[in-house]
């Protein structure tokens, strides 16, 4: 896809055009994944927002073994020896990390880092429940950043500038979610590995760039001409889906399966809400952001997610669920005990458990898993 | 009548007439654990060589251990609604629920109790951690053992399933994901008290005060929730009573702690731990046979102290240790053994007073602010800025920092309370994997050489450093 091909040549000029906005003034700031940072209060303020989201780096996660015991995520310890090595581009231009602390996992990282760098890092709480007090909380959390940002930028965020970023970011989510929908058709006209692409990108990618090229992409893929794939129909779904941790789309697309939706809670930018344009503009980020996005594993309970999987699974007509878990996420681990005896009976499909560390050496195993399944429901 | 485990009731501090008045109960909470005659030759020795059971608050504490065991498993068929609590939590809130619901409800923590009566008094866990590994909590994944041994325990129908649960949602993800999965099997209520440890590095014991009435709020959500669920009001004054009930008990637990940093040390640190122990786990007979055992306890140990009678030799270098183990007490000898007075423990030194000038609203964020203040729930750095306080007030000379290697909030610690600590005070740390709850792959003979060659280390040091005084 020539888009891809655009984006990548984007993305691989990125951070030297990162450096470049840094030398003029602008401000550079990092945040985790996870879809808890509204990216509209960065814009508004005049700095760049740019997600801390690569991973499936072995050696980034030995590299971790200096800083923190095995016994956390693997994403957040390949983020720990990201942020160690002093090797990551977009790690070495921040002016302010961003930390939602969503778990104990994103907590691990923020620690690890406060203590060994000179990173500026701020962090808000996200509470693990949807009630009016958690929200007032994650609202406040988000009123610290804003205030944060200000300082930080020196520019006040206008409650104009903020909604015009809110208008530029659901221009983005809505171009997103329509390019996803286009998969509920039997004529799937997008790979996972291109919608992937295409969402990972914007998380790096400049805002007013990604806009344009997701409108091209959309356009693009309604033509009549476009080539369509094949194979049993997949929801791959998980905790995180980071840059690099192509591992395991690439087994189940050379296993014969195809990919039709995704569900992640981080790496994997929210796209089914958008934020509201009427009303204060902080409350509308705090609606959107907390309390109508679909909540990850970690929040209690994790019903709504799993009831969203249900309706993805039916939605977009899917063969099999493939879960994709890496190691030492407890709430992920937990949850994929009992939700497979909730898809038997409400769905009648099977679910296959992938795990990994982002070892190489699970390519072998994880590709008779993946395999084996894809034929099996493929006889379905 | 004589009855098989006569001997070994004895040896924990029961008399004759109540070991037959608690027959009855004995026997059926025996046969959901699975304990019989072939079990007590095994379980009298491990008794008589892992517990100080000459002093006689040893032997009060045991009693009182089992006698919660008793009442935990038995609480459903003894017409009590059921409480359960996840552990570590905020002390208070589970001891208002039962001050409020009284003679007719259980309230406790399982897990904490199973440990410390089936782990350490008679080595049965394993069955309860393989049925929890099989329940949906697998092995090989970090995930937590006391978890493993609730959900066990419940699939082994040794405790009962329970009216309402209670989790810390403010620390730990994997107590509050447990509760979820149990929900699922068994279908129980569960309260999540939820809340956000994300303080800066660097702030403690400040906080945001956002984060005080985010918590207060939510503890008083949990007593809505306990009202509507099971019908227990739960209110001020109740609280209060609860404070004042636990008062007694804290009090001698705070005399035994420092009776502790005596030199030569005087009893072994699976007494005190015990002890401590009791008062996190139990609303029940923490508070009705606790004060008077934990009393006794501190009786017999003044009385070694002042003859200067200790368990490890005097100069012993003396060692702050995260914990003591919960279910096997071998461990902790194993620690003594090697020359270490590992006197003192996270909670020897309490936290700092309230900063005046906090405004609290209520009795919850009263609560809520000190468990803060306690530094584990508020952040990391918290948590090992108490560490240090301890060091330096207690003049440590050497940190076991066993960290949970399958609790996150203190695994993330692994790597940085070793760095922290001995870069703040100059006191070497070892940092220790475990696992405080069983000992299955962090047993004994594992840790023995570590802890040794620590121990070497602090020795030596000592003597270095007494030469050079």
């Amino acid at each position: 896809m020539e888009a891809i091909d655009q984006l990548s040549v984007h993305l691989e000029k990125r951070p030297d055009n990162l450096i470049k906005a840094k030398k003029e003034g602008q401000k550079i700031v990092g945040y985790l994944p996870g879809g808890f940072l509204p990216e509209e209060l960065v814009l508004a303020a005049g700095a760049v927002p740019v997600c801390l989201l690569r991973g499936g780096d072995s050696s980034m996660v030995q590299l971790s073994s200096q800083y923190i015991c095995r016994w956390i995520d693997t994403f957040y310890r390949c983020q720990i020896g990201l942020g160690m090595s002093g090797k990551d581009p977009y790690y070495n231009i921040l002016d302010l990390m961003v930390s939602p602390i969503t778990d104990n996992h994103a907590r691990a990282l923020s620690d690890v880092l406060s203590y060994n760098t000179d990173l500026d890092i701020f962090s808000f709480g996200v509470p693990h429940m949807k009630e009016p007090a958690t929200r007032d909380y994650y609202l406040h959390g988000i009123t610290g950043l804003k205030n944060k940002l200000e300082a930080l930028t020196d520019n006040r965020i206008t409650d104009d500038k903020l909604r015009e970023a809110i208008r530029l970011c659901n221009r983005e989510r809505e171009l997103l979610r329509k390019i996803s929908l286009l998969r509920k058709s039997e004529q799937v006209p997008i790979s996972c590995a291109d919608f992937v692409a295409l969402n990972h990108g914007s998380y790096l990618a400049d805002k007013t760039f990604m806009v344009n090229l997701l409108e091209s992409v959309y356009d693009d893929l309604q033509a009549p001409t476009v080539e369509t794939l094949k194979g049993p129909r997949i929801l791959l779904t998980g905790s995180t889906l980071a840059i690099g941790d192509s591992l395991v789309l690439d087994i189940i697309e050379e296993t014969g399966g195809m990919i039709v939706i995704e569900e992640f809670a981080e790496g994997i930018r929210p796209y089914w809400e958008d934020v509201k344009s009427e009303g204060d503009p902080m409350e509308a980020l705090a609606d959107c952001y907390f309390m109508d996005r679909i909540c990850p594993a970690w929040f209690r309970p994790g019903t709504e997610r799993l009831d969203f999987l249900i309706k993805l699974v039916n939605d977009f007509n899917v063969d099999g669920v493939i879960w994709y878990q890496l190691m030492f996420r407890e709430s992920y681990k937990t949850e994929s005990y009992y939700f497979p005896d909730r898809l038997k009976r409400e769905t009648g499909l099977r679910m296959l458990l992938l795990e990994s560390d982002y070892n190489p050496s699970e390519a072998g195993p994880m590709s008779t898993c993946a395999e084996t399944f894809i034929q099996t429901i493929g006889e379905r | 009548m004589t009855v098989y485990y006569d001997e070994l009731f004895g040896l924990c501090g029961f008399q004759d007439k109540e070991i037959e008045k608690e027959k009855v109960r004995i026997e059926k909470v025996f046969e959901k654990i699975d304990i019989g005659p072939d079990d007590m030759d095994r379980t009298v020795k491990r008794v008589n060589e892992q517990f100080d059971i000459q002093l006689l608050g040893v032997r009060k504490l045991l009693r009182a251990w089992l006698l919660e065991l008793l009442d935990l498993s038995l609480a459903k068929e003894e017409k009590k609604k059921v409480v359960y609590y996840g552990y570590p939590s905020i002390q208070g809130p589970g001891m208002a629920i039962k001050a409020a619901g009284g003679e007719g409800l259980y309230v406790g923590c399982p897990d904490a109790i199973l440990c410390h009566t089936v782990g350490m008094i008679f080595d049965k866990l394993t069955p309860m951690l393989e049925a929890g590994e099989n329940g949906g909590l697998p092995p090989g994944h970090g995930l937590c053992s006391l978890q493993q041994i609730r959900s066990g325990a419940l699939a082994l129908g040794i405790i009962p399933v329970p009216d309402l649960v209670t989790g810390s949602s403010y620390y730990c993800d994997m107590g509050s994901k447990a509760d979820e999965l149990l929900h699922e099997i068994y279908g129980h209520p569960s309260i999540y008290i939820d809340g956000s440890m994300d303080s800066k590095w660097g702030e403690f014991p400040s906080c945001d005060p956002e984060r005080i009435k985010f918590l207060g709020q939510q503890i008083n959500k949990l007593f809505d929730k306990v009202k509507e669920h099971i019908g227990v009001e739960v209110n001020g004054s109740s609280l209060k009573k609860a404070i004042q009930i636990s008062r007694e008990l804290f009090s001698e637990l705070g005399q035994l702690t420092y009776l502790m940093m005596a030199d030569p040390m005087p009893i072994s640190g699976v007494a005190s731990g015990m002890a401590i122990n009791l008062a996190a786990a139990s609303t029940g007979r923490s508070m009705t046979e606790g004060p008077d055992a934990v009393k006794t306890l501190c009786g017999e140990v003044r009385e070694r102290v002042n003859k200067g009678l200790g368990i490890v030799e005097k100069g012993a270098p003396r060692v702050l240790n995260f914990a003591q183990h919960f279910s096997d007490p071998g461990i902790t000898h194993m620690m003594e053994d090697a020359g270490l007075a590992v006197a003192a423990s996270f909670v020897t030194v309490p936290p700092g007073k309230r900063d005046p000038s906090l405004t609290l609203n209520n009795i919850s964020e009263e609560l809520a602010e000190a468990g803060l203040r306690a530094g584990v729930y508020h952040s990391t750095y918290g948590f090992a800025k108490r560490f240090v306080d301890a060091v330096r007030e207690l003049k440590i000379d050497g940190v076991l920092w066993g960290y949970q290697y399958n609790c996150r909030p203190i695994a993330l610690g692994s790597h940085l309370f070793k760095q922290f600590i001995e870069e703040e005070t100059g006191v070497p740390v070892l940092s220790l994997e475990i696992d405080l709850y069983e000992s299955r792959s962090y047993g004994v003979e594992t840790l023995r050489t570590k802890v040794e060659t620590f121990a070497e280390i602090l020795k030596a040091k000592k003597a270095t450093e007494t030469q050079g005084n």
